[in-house]
Formats: C-alpha cells, sequence, structure tokens
C-alpha cells in the first residue's frame, strides 16, 4: 500500500492526536492548508510524499537533542533550560516603554534596538486580524512596536507569516516566538526535502517563556460570557504571588482561579516540555523569584542562547537600551525546577497518550538514554 | 417548413420523439405540457416550435403533476390534451392520476412516459409500465417509428373511446433514435373548449369531474376496461410473425421487437422462432395471447428492466392452461435474461441461442484485434462539470466552507448537472453524499438537521438547481424553515433547466411558447417563507467562501444563498469568453510542493490540462470558456486572465 503522503501523516500524526500548537508552521506556504479560528484546517488533499508543512511542524517526530547540538554551542546546553550563554534580569532602559510593556519591556527594547542598529529591518510580532483574532504580522516602524507588547497567552500562527516572507528578507526580520514557534524555526532552518526545501536562513528569534496557551475559540467563548469582547482584551498576566490569571480590558479587570482556567487551556500545550524557548537566540520571560513581587513586575529574566543572542545582549549595555542587574541567588535554579517540572509533566501526558514510556510521540531520541549532559 | 407539419403521404425522417408530436398533431393535439427529462423533452421542444401555426396552448408546468393537471383541464373542457414526462415523472403525477382515472376524461388524454432503461441520463431505473397495472390504465408501447406516429394518434380515440386517459411508453432507444415515417393528414378543425359539470354525478360527460361515490365509478371503470380489452384484441398494432408452429414463441413489445428481429437475424432463427409483437400491453388482450401461445411449448419473453409483461402473460396462461397446456417460460424470473439494465440484440442473441443451443455468430479474431486496438485509442474521461461550470466554483466554495468550519459538514444533493458532484465524488470535491429524487435534497437536509439531539451534529446543506427549485423543492423548504431545521440551503442558479436543454421554468420571463411572462423570483421566495437570504455570484470565491462560512456558524433555521452564474453552455454564453486565460510558466510550481497541480489535480475543469514532461499546467483555449476562476485559485498566481470578447 502506498504510504501515506506528507499532509495525510500531519492530519494523523499531529493534528488528530490534538499536538497542534497552532504555530502556523505548516501554513503560507501552499494552498492546502490554513488557520481558521485557532484550527489548522487542511481544504483540499495533497499527496506529495513530503513536504514541507510535516516537516517544519514542532511536533512531527524530532530528534531535539540533536538539533540543538546543531545550532547551539554543544558547551552551553543545560538539560532543563536548553543552550544557557548567559542569564540576568532586565528591563527596557525607556520607562514609558515599561509602562506599555507586559513586563519589563525587554523584548520590545531588543526589537527596537535591532532596528535602529540595521540588524533587523521588520519585525514579526503577534497582532490581531480584523476579527481580532492572533495573526503574524510585520512592523517596519520601530515606534509601532510597543503596541504589541502585551501577552494574551493566545499562540498566534506566527511562523505562517514568516513563511510567507521572501526568503532574502528573511535574515533581516526579528521574530518574537513561542517555544513551539521557535521549535519550529529551528527546524526550517535545518529541514532539507529533496528537490523543494533548502536549509533556510532565519534572523533573529527572540524566545518567550510559556508554561502554556490557551484554546482561543474556547476562551473566547467564555470571555463573552464576562462580556468582554475578545477583540477588547488588552492582556492578559499571572501577577506573581497568586494563582489567578488576570484580564484586562479597557473597561475592566478580572481575575480567574487558574484551576478554573484549566479546562480551557491548549491540549497541545500538555505534551510540551520546553517552557523558555530553547530554541530562540535569547529568552524572555517575567521575573518570578527572588524580589517582592511587586517589584518583579517590572522585570524580565533573560537567557542569552546563541552568539547572535550574546552580540544583541552586548549592543544593548553599549546603548542602553536595557537596565541589566544580575540575577538574585537562586533564580536560575527555581527557574531550572520550574522547566524540569514542565519537561516532567509533558513526558507523562507523553506517555499517557502513547500508552508507552518507549512511544514518546514527536520527541525521537529523547530523555535520558539521549545523553547526560553537564549543568553549568 | 417545419417538418413536424410535413404534409400527406409524406416520409419524413422522424426523431422518435418527433413522430410522438406528429401523432398528436394528426389526432388534433390542442394542449401539451410537460416537464423537461431525458428522454423525453423533444416532444414538448417540438410542438412548441409549431404551436402558432397549430394553435396549440403548450407549456413547461413546474412539474409533472402539475402539467397533468394543465393537461387535464383541456381534457375536460372537450379538447385533445397530452402531458410528456420521463419515467419518474409520473410518479411524481400519479397522485393525481390516481384520482383523474377515478374521475374519468373527455376530450382524448394522453400521458407519455419516455423512460430510461439502464438509466443512461437518470439516477433510476423506474418503471411505469406498473403504474398502468395498478390504476388500471391502458398502456401502448410502440415498437418503431411509424407506430410512434401512428399509436400515439389512435391513443388519443382509444381515450376518448373509454373516457379516460391512456399512457403511451417509450424508452431512450425510441424517443433519441430516428426513422422514416409516413405521415397522414392533419387535421383543419379544431375543437372548442367548453366545461360542463351541471349533469348527474355519475356521468362522466356532463357531470362535476370528480372521483366519488368511488366504489360505483371504480365499477364503471372496470366495466370500461372490458371494451379496452376487447379492442386490444383487433388491434393491427399487435402481430404475429413467424412459422405457424415455432420452436421458441418470443414475446414482445417496445423497441426490445427490433432487438428480438436482428437477434434472430444474427443466430438465422427466422424460420425457427416466432414473434409476438404487443403494443397494446395493458391489459393484455386474453383471445389473442391464447391463439399465440398455443403455437409452442416455450416461450420467451423479451423486455427490459421489470418482467412487467412476463408476469401478465404468466398469468393469462395460468387462467387458460386447461386450453393451451402448461408451458415453459423463459425471461426474468429464471435469469434467461437480466432484470436490471437496457437490452440490446447481443443480449437477446444468447438468450434466444441459449434456449435454442445455438451459438451466435463471433466476428473474425482479426476484427475483435482491431477493435481492441481502437478501443486503447480512447481516452478515458470522467463524468465531470464542463469547463466554466459555475457549480465547479460552487462546490469549491461549499468545501472550502465545510473544511473552515471543521464539523465535517455535508449536503444532500438533487437532480440537476449537480447531481455530478455525487455520481463522481471528486468533481464536487468530496461534498455530496446523498442523491435521490427531486427536491429531495432539501427534505433530507431538514431531516439531518433534527438529529442532533440524537448526536449528529454537524452543518447540513442541501443543494438544488433553479428549475427544480420549482418543482419540488419548495414545500421541503417550507418544511425546514416551519420545523425550525437548522440547513443552509444552495441554490445553484445558472438561469435555465441547463440538464434537458436550456428549456424556461418560472424564474424566467419567458415560456415555452416564447411569449413574455412574469418570472417567479426566487429569493422573493424564499423570503416569503421567513429565511434569511443572501445572493453571490459564485465565481467570486472568496466572498461566496465567506457568506457560507459564516451560515455554517450561524445558528438558526432555514438560510439560503442563492449562487447566480449563468450555464457555460448558455446561449448568451456560448463561444463566448469573459477573459482569455493563460499560464504563465515562469511562476507555475507544477508538481513542487506548494502546490502540487492544485489547479488540475484537484480543481480539474477539462481546459486545465497538465504538460506532464515540462511539468506545467497548461489552459486548452479550445475547451477554456474563460470563466477565470482557476485565476483566483493558482496560489502563484501564475493563471493570468486578459479581457476576452464577452
Amino acid at each position: 500500500m502506498k504510504q501515506p503522503g506528507a499532509q495525510a501523516r500531519l492530519k494523523k500524526y499531529v493534528l488528530r492526536q490534538s499536538l497542534c500548537t497552532g504555530c502556523g508552521a505548516c501554513v503560507g506556504m501552499c494552498p492546502y492548508q490554513v488557520i481558521y479560528k485557532d484550527r489548522t484546517v487542511q481544504l483540499f488533499d495533497c499527496d506529495l510524499p513530503e513536504g514541507r508543512c510535516y516537516t517544519f511542524c514542532p511536533r512531527t517526530p524530532t530528534d531535539y537533542n540533536a538539533l540543538e547540538k546543531t545550532l547551539f554551542d554543544p558547551r552551553d546546553l543545560t538539560d532543563e533550560l536548553g543552550p544557557v550563554r548567559g542569564f540576568f534580569l532586565a528591563r527596557a532602559a525607556d520607562a514609558g516603554l515599561r509602562l506599555r510593556a507586559q513586563h519589563g519591556g525587554t523584548v520590545t527594547a531588543l526589537l527596537g534596538l535591532a532596528m535602529a542598529e540595521g540588524l533587523i529591518d521588520t519585525a514579526l510580532v503577534s497582532g490581531r486580524n480584523d476579527e481580532g483574532e492572533p495573526q503574524g504580522t510585520l512592523v517596519a516602524d520601530k515606534g509601532e512596536l510597543a503596541g504589541y507588547a502585551k501577552s494574551r497567552f493566545i499562540v498566534s500562527p506566527t511562523v505562517a507569516a514568516f513563511n510567507r516572507i521572501d526568503a532574502k528578507d528573511r535574515e533581516k526580520t526579528g521574530i518574537v516566538a513561542t517555544p513551539c514557534q521557535a521549535q519550529a524555526l529551528a527546524k526550517i532552518r535545518t529541514a532539507v526535502i529533496d528537490g523543494c526545501s533548502q536549509a533556510q536562513s532565519v534572523g533573529l528569534v527572540i524566545g518567550l517563556f510559556c508554561g502554556w496557551t490557551l484554546a482561543a475559540e474556547k476562551f473566547r467563548g467564555l470571555l463573552e460570557r464576562f462580556f468582554i469582547p475578545f477583540a477588547d482584551l488588552d492582556a492578559m498576566d499571572i501577577p506573581p504571588g497568586f494563582n489567578m490569571l488576570e484580564l484586562r480590558s479597557s473597561e475592566k479587570t478580572l481575575l480567574m482561579p487558574l484551576d478554573e482556567v484549566d479546562e480551557y487551556v491548549r491540549g497541545a500545550c500538555r505534551y510540551c516540555v520546553d517552557s523558555t524557548a530553547q530554541f530562540a537566540d535569547v529568552s524572555v520571560g517575567a521575573a518570578r523569584c527572588g524580589m517582592d513581587p511587586g517589584e518583579m513586575r517590572g522585570w524580565n529574566q533573560v537567557i542569552v542562547r546563541s552568539l547572535r543572542g550574546e552580540k544583541l545582549i552586548e549592543l544593548a549595555r553599549q546603548k542602553g537600551a536595557l537596565e541589566i542587574r544580575e540575577a538574585p541567588a537562586g533564580a536560575l535554579r527555581e527557574l531550572k525546577e520550574a522547566a524540569a517540572e514542565k519537561k516532567r509533566q509533558g513526558l507523562e501526558n507523553i506517555v499517557a497518550k502513547s500508552g508507552s514510556k518507549k512511544n514518546l510521540l514527536y520527541l525521537k531520541n529523547y530523555g535520558p538514554a539521549a545523553g547526560k549532559r553537564e549543568n553549568r | 417548413m417545419n417538418k413536424l407539419l410535413s404534409p400527406d403521404k409524406s416520409t419524413v425522417l422522424f426523431l422518435g420523439n418527433e413522430a410522438i408530436a406528429r401523432g398528436a398533431l394528426e389526432a388534433g393535439l390542442a394542449v401539451a405540457t410537460g416537464y423537461p427529462g431525458t428522454p423525453s423533452s423533444e416532444v414538448i421542444e417540438s410542438l412548441a416550435g409549431v404551436a402558432a401555426r397549430r394553435n396549440l396552448y403548450v407549456e413547461w408546468s413546474v412539474n409533472e403533476k402539475v402539467a397533468l393537471e394543465v393537461a387535464a383541464a383541456a381534457s375536460f373542457s372537450g379538447l385533445r390534451a397530452m402531458a410528456v414526462m420521463k419515467q419518474n415523472g409520473v410518479n411524481v403525477a400519479s397522485d393525481f392520476l390516481l384520482h383523474l382515472i377515478a374521475s374519468g376524461t373527455r376530450g382524448g388524454l394522453v400521458l407519455v412516459s419516455c423512460e430510461d432503461p439502464g438509466a443512461l441520463s437518470s439516477v433510476n431505473e423506474g418503471e411505469s409500465r406498473y403504474f398502468a397495472r395498478m390504476l388500471e390504465m391502458p398502456l401502448l408501447e410502440p415498437a418503431d417509428f411509424q407506430e410512434a406516429k401512428d399509436l400515439t394518434k389512435w391513443a388519443f380515440e382509444l381515450s376518448e373511446e373509454i373516457r379516460n386517459v391512456v399512457m403511451l411508453r417509450s424508452v431512450t432507444r425510441m424517443s433519441h433514435a430516428s426513422g422514416n415515417v409516413v405521415c397522414a393528414k392533419l387535421p383543419t378543425k379544431s375543437r372548442r373548449a367548453k366545461f360542463e359539470y351541471d349533469g348527474p354525478v355519475m356521468d362522466s360527460q356532463t357531470g362535476p369531474m370528480i372521483s366519488t361515490p368511488v366504489v360505483a365509478k371504480h365499477r364503471l371503470h372496470q366495466e370500461k376496461l372490458k371494451t379496452v380489452e376487447a379492442l386490444f384484441e383487433k388491434s393491427p398494432f399487435n402481430r404475429y410473425s413467424g412459422p405457424a408452429k415455432p420452436k421458441l414463441l418470443v414475446v414482445t413489445s417496445s423497441v426490445c421487437f427490433l432487438y428480438v428481429r436482428e437477434a434472430l437475424s444474427m443466430l438465422g432463427l427466422e424460420r425457427d422462432v416466432g414473434i409476438l409483437k404487443l403494443a397494446t400491453t395493458w391489459p393484455l388482450p386474453p383471445r389473442l395471447l391464447e391463439r399465440n401461445l398455443q403455437r409452442a411449448e416455450k416461450i420467451l419473453v423479451v423486455e427490459e428492466v421489470l418482467p412487467f409483461l412476463e408476469e401478465n402473460v404468466k398469468v393469462l396462461a395460468s387462467a387458460m392452461a386447461g386450453r393451451i397446456g402448461v408451458k415453459t417460460f423463459f425471461g426474468k424470473y429464471d435469469g434467461t435474461l437480466p432484470a436490471a439494465g437496457e437490452l440490446n440484440p447481443d443480449i437477446v442473441a444468447r438468450a434466444i441461442g441459449g434456449i435454442m443451443k445455438v451459438k451466435p455468430k463471433t466476428p473474425p479474431a482479426s476484427y475483435l484485434a482491431e477493435v481492441k486496438k481502437a478501443a486503447a485509442l480512447i481516452p478515458a474521461r470522467e463524468q465531470t462539470f464542463c469547463a466554466g461550470c459555475p457549480h465547479r466554483a460552487s462546490f469549491w466554495n461549499i468545501r472550502r466552507a465545510i473544511a473552515l468550519d471543521g464539523r465535517e459538514g455535508f449536503v444532500c444533493g438533487d437532480i440537476g448537472c449537480y447531481s455530478m458532484a455525487a455520481l463522481s465524488p471528486a468533481t464536487g470535491y468530496n461534498t455530496m453524499p446523498t442523491l435521490h429524487s427531486m427536491g429531495s435534497g432539501t427534505g433530507l437536509a431538514g431531516g439531518f438537521a433534527k438529529l442532533s439531539a440524537f448526536g449528529l451534529d454537524k452543518p447540513v446543506m442541501a443543494v438544488c438547481g433553479d428549475s427544480t427549485f420549482y418543482h419540488a423543492v419548495i414545500p421541503a423548504l417550507i418544511n425546514a424553515q416551519h420545523n425550525r431545521a437548522d440547513i443552509t440551503f444552495i441554490v445553484l442558479d445558472n438561469a435555465g433547466t441547463a440538464m434537458t436543454g436550456f428549456q424556461p421554468h418560472p424564474g424566467l420571463p419567458v415560456s415555452a411558447l416564447k411569449e413574455t411572462v412574469p418570472a417567479v423570483d426566487i429569493a422573493c421566495v424564499c423570503r416569503g417563507i421567513g429565511a434569511k437570504v443572501a445572493v453571490a455570484d459564485p465565481f467570486d470565491i472568496d466572498g461566496t467562501s465567506k457568506i457560507l462560512t459564516d451560515y455554517l456558524a450561524e445558528k438558526g433555521s432555514v438560510k439560503v444563498l442563492i449562487l447566480r452564474q449563468a450555464c457555460a453552455l448558455s446561449p448568451e454564453k456560448k463561444g463566448k469568453k469573459t477573459f482569455n486565460v493563460r499560464v504563465n510558466e515562469e511562476l507555475c510550481l507544477g508538481d513542487a510542493c506548494g502546490c502540487n497541480r492544485l489547479c488540475t489535480r484537484v480543481f480539474r475543469c477539462p481546459a486545465l490540462t497538465w504538460d506532464s514532461a515540462r511539468k506545467k499546467a497548461v489552459v486548452d483555449e479550445v475547451i477554456c470558456a474563460g470563466c477565470g476562476v482557476c485565476v483566483s485559485i493558482c496560489p502563484q498566481n501564475a493563471i493570468v486572465k486578459a479581457q476576452g470578447n464577452m
């Protein structure tokens, strides 16, 4: 019997398994697949044996350990956090920007700097379409960046927008990516398919820490019960010290216990083992430890992963774009523990789904057998 | 001069359906009605062409039941009238027919059913001959083109003799084949219409036209059937040919008579086998049968589809077995002939050869080898929509909407060119899993939509064509709206009864007689029902897709989308191109990842062809109708269009 084609395998092993993260990696390259209302939809059947959709997907079988070794300095690799060349706290030096940002405004400040210094021409960030649904949005004007600074805990199909960028412009595009999107971009950088895809250059990737995202359509229904139109939702956050999700619109702020949020979490996020965007050049998250909550809210934790990331941070120091301070004692350990816990839960859920400790679904050669590493 | 008006004694090559029309004219027809349906449509079309000269009223009615009602009104008023339909049209007309036979008729009234054994242009192999027996209606079946004319003419006389409706049945190979017919005189006088109803209730000529008192009128009708039997005994249209004592007697009717003659000639058995050709197949004339069944011990009944004639002959033979002896019957019941599909001379020759232990002559091996070679040259063709067909664009939109919605919605199909979406699923992008009779798609959709409480929670759609909408969809649509069935109902309005040859329908401002008549607007009808209505152009892929996707997501009752775009073969479009379309080969991705031949592999317009050597799509400009839809589906913008000649 004929081996099912790439698109059929994507459907069987990812979409039907509820492993789709909605990252958009399989979309934007052909007429067969689109993202519609947060779902990856196969409009028509494609019968190619191999295709970019299957190859780029972060949830098709991948040896992420090997990929890390290819893309990063093996000496930087850690079990819990992937490559770590540097770790510190940071916030945008521009206080105005910080006010409009999720936490410290570090991501926006770094993109702005990269743009000002000509490292990138365009930033690819999470925006919204006319219906208020998230979509990858290209921003070429530094002044507009702050408008995209808030987080909404919903994956935008950013990689689909990346797929639509002309190959020649990709090197000069800075991308803000969730862990799954950073994984997809890492696969795009390295994937080779006979006769159709070569390893492609990908510009600067700024990763976001991510514990889970929400299933957008389900969550939209919930918001409507609270009379918050989805399009009016300005930001979400989990303030340190509370087990609550904070929802902010221009009209009101709501707090929802995380236990209640749980059922709105995207199913695919339960099978994720990367909470710190291990495949980014620089990863940024909220500061969570070592200070009083009020103060922490204004700061980011930053992991520098690649040489390219290191250069950007160096530039930020020189140009004064960021205020940088050493992370408090124990912060790295706490972050590692949190990341290891996410991995443990993810693996547990994967094994529960596959029914076997030997079948880790999309994770090839994963786990202790894949080789111990020195912790830094 | 229109050949239908050829002079007395002239010999004219007539299509079977034209011969029927000529027969009706010779009988002094005044009113002809029908609903288009292959293979019947040419009867009404050819009569419409001479309506002005012959002072006829001819109409394409909304459906077959109404057609028969309109024709019956003429009969009630003393005029000769005819209602014409295809086999399943008789089903539609049958409720009225049951009551009509009970009330009786006045002026000669003939129901013409042109049937389609083998379902060459049908989605059924319906048999209306059983209606003759079930409803007790005389049945006539012509066996050649001269008979098609002469029997039709006689049918009117018979109808007036018994004051009831007579059915004339033809089949595709009679209706759509041609043969020489010697014409008789066309009458010069015409009747005046007069409707009387003041007489006694039991007097069908002056009393009210009603079916009651039922039992009394039923008895009266059965007595009249005795008259029919007596007339059938003497009918010159029933003939025996062959030796006085044949080794095998073949009883047959209709075009099967021609097949039998050809089969006997192929087998060289003309001197051994006799043929009883019957034109009056219900009720059968018993004495005629008795005389002929006596001739042989073995009887073969040759007819198409169901064993109607066989059953009736056997019933008579068993009653007269004491006089004619016990016969051995061959036919459908013993499997000598198939009870499904068309017959042809080869099948009949095999059947007769089997009984007579004679092998049909086979062509020489060299001939068969040549045939095999020639057959290999015939390109494989699938059933598909024509180039530029609006239905392709409509189903493309439907497929997209179903996929985007994500709940595995489906379409209930209906009768028209768009039936192809069910007959050849890839043509309808695998969206249409049901197909039954006219209007049934909407009825079924309304039913599926009520099953969510039982766990069937998929969006349900129905499609129908513009002509089908008027024919039988409206009651189903009202039912869905009234019972709050949440359906998306799509009218594929291609501005005519396209499949049968662009006959007008109530949505168009023109009649069968080319008069200007009021058009009944589908959108207004739907709004009148209370349904939500939108109108779009299926060639506008984005606009149509958006409406459909919104409809599927929207909870409610009946949501109507009328997709308006004229058929690519319609007279106003034929030979003209809105756009000249070509492929920019530099941009064409071909079968690479990113396209994988979307236009030739999935969209599959016959004008888009795949050059497998150069791995590029090519527009066949001879076939291309210039609709330009493929331009909007190409992911590479490699299909480009320029203004055409329309």
